[in-house]
């Protein structure tokens, strides 16, 4: 793809379009403010059930659930979610190894630099290697379709976790 | 002599295993709800969620939604629900059809010895009503939940049974390995969900072999 087409390339409907392609049929979330039109967006599609959680725990138990049961299911959460779903993690999704895709809006970064988010950003990623959490994020220079499908297939071949850090273009409709 | 104890946890799964539909599925929370239950009655069918306080039912409610052709009964503890009672709102909303809860409510943390809960005064009922789970109800009696369970799994649900136990706080030895990766690929074949197909063998991709 080339430099032009990438700038085209709408990075959350794509998102989206990958994730009915792979044929995740269960999303469970918290919302954070990226993230409030792709979920509306995810409400419509007929072959997938949103379920808004109250907390990012309680989510992430809803998604293993969803995945014992048979179904592909993607977590969506902002990244202060994954710091208070810890226990849950490391006691359910990683002990029991639940396959799931979790994506994530990454806030505090540089780019970013919201002040109340910054702690938080601060945080994520040395969290996420002392849980274990095998984890990436996504290069803004490669579509985010193929990103997407990596990670959702990482989660499935290693009956793991798997969270994919996202920027605001890739999931901010 | 008029005896006022609270009915023993057995007591009530007793009632289950004999009101329990053959293909139903059972979701237990950590402890002797799973323990004893796999000592009464182990079948593929259970998932036991071992450690992971407050998340069976959360577990439950998504399971619920990936197989709403079966009747699934969840059992969580009432520590595990003040743990994460948001749970119960999320249950009211998504409302499955298929999930009957059963809620022991014995007042302590059983598993941990028996620290009493906070939660004296909280009526769990009226709490599940509130979270719009119309069919939510105190049962105090094994024959009273035998009556309320029989209705229960002919109806769409979901509903709460608020289960006034007396606090088990005996560790019970479970009769098999609580293995968690078997406990679940064992639940998965039983329920016959579609295993993932490594990219390897041409798969990437849920399906049948």
């Amino acid at each position: 793809m080339t430099s032009d087409a990438r700038a085209r390339e709408h990075r959350p409907e794509v998102l989206l379009d990958t994730l009915k392609r792979l044929g995740f049929g269960l999303a469970v979330t918290v919302p954070d403010g990226w993230l409030g039109e792709i979920l509306v967006r995810i409400e419509r599609e007929p072959a997938m059930k949103l379920v808004r959680a109250t907390h990012e725990e309680e989510a992430l138990a809803i998604a293993c659930g969803g995945r014992l049961g048979g179904v592909r299911t993607v977590l969506i959460v902002q990244n202060v979610g994954l710091l208070s779903m810890g226990a849950g993690m490391v006691c359910l999704a990683q002990r029991y190894q639940f396959p799931l895709l979790i994506l994530v809006s990454y806030r505090g970064t540089v780019e970013d630099p919201v002040y109340y988010h910054i702690p938080k950003g601060r945080a994520t990623e040395p969290v996420l290697r002392g849980l274990g959490l095998a984890h990436v994020r996504v290069d803004p220079a490669r579509p985010i379709g193929p990103q997407v499908e990596a990670a959702a297939t990482y989660a499935e071949e290693s009956s793991s976790p798997f969270a994919l850090l996202l920027s605001r273009e890739d999931v901010q409709w | 002599m008029v005896k006022n104890e609270r009915p023993s946890r057995e007591d009530y799964y007793r009632v289950l295993v004999s009101r329990l539909p053959k293909d139903a599925l059972v979701v237990t929370a950590l402890g002797n709800a799973s323990y004893l239950w796999a000592r009464m009655h182990h079948r593929a069918e259970n998932f036991y969620v071992e450690d992971a306080m407050g998340l069976a039912l959360p577990l439950a409610i998504g399971l619920a939604l990936a197989q709403p052709a079966r009747r699934l009964v969840a059992v969580e503890g009432d520590g595990g629900l003040l743990m994460h009672m948001g749970a119960l709102v999320t249950l009211g909303a998504v409302a499955p059809k298929n999930l009957t809860v059963l809620l022991i409510d014995n007042g302590v943390h059983a598993a941990s010895g028996g620290q009493a809960l906070t939660s004296q005064t909280l009526d769990f009922a009226a709490l599940a009503r509130a979270a719009a789970i119309d069919q939510a109800a105190h049962v105090a009696t094994p024959g009273a939940f035998s009556d309320a369970l029989r209705a229960a799994l002919c109806e769409d649900g979901p509903q709460v049974f608020v289960l006034s136990t007396a606090p088990d706080l005996e560790l019970v030895v479970p009769p098999l390995a609580m293995d968690p990766v078997l406990i679940k690929h064992r639940f998965i074949a039983a329920v016959g969900a579609p295993p993932y197909v490594p990219k390897l063998f041409g798969g990437g991709r849920l399906g049948r072999e």
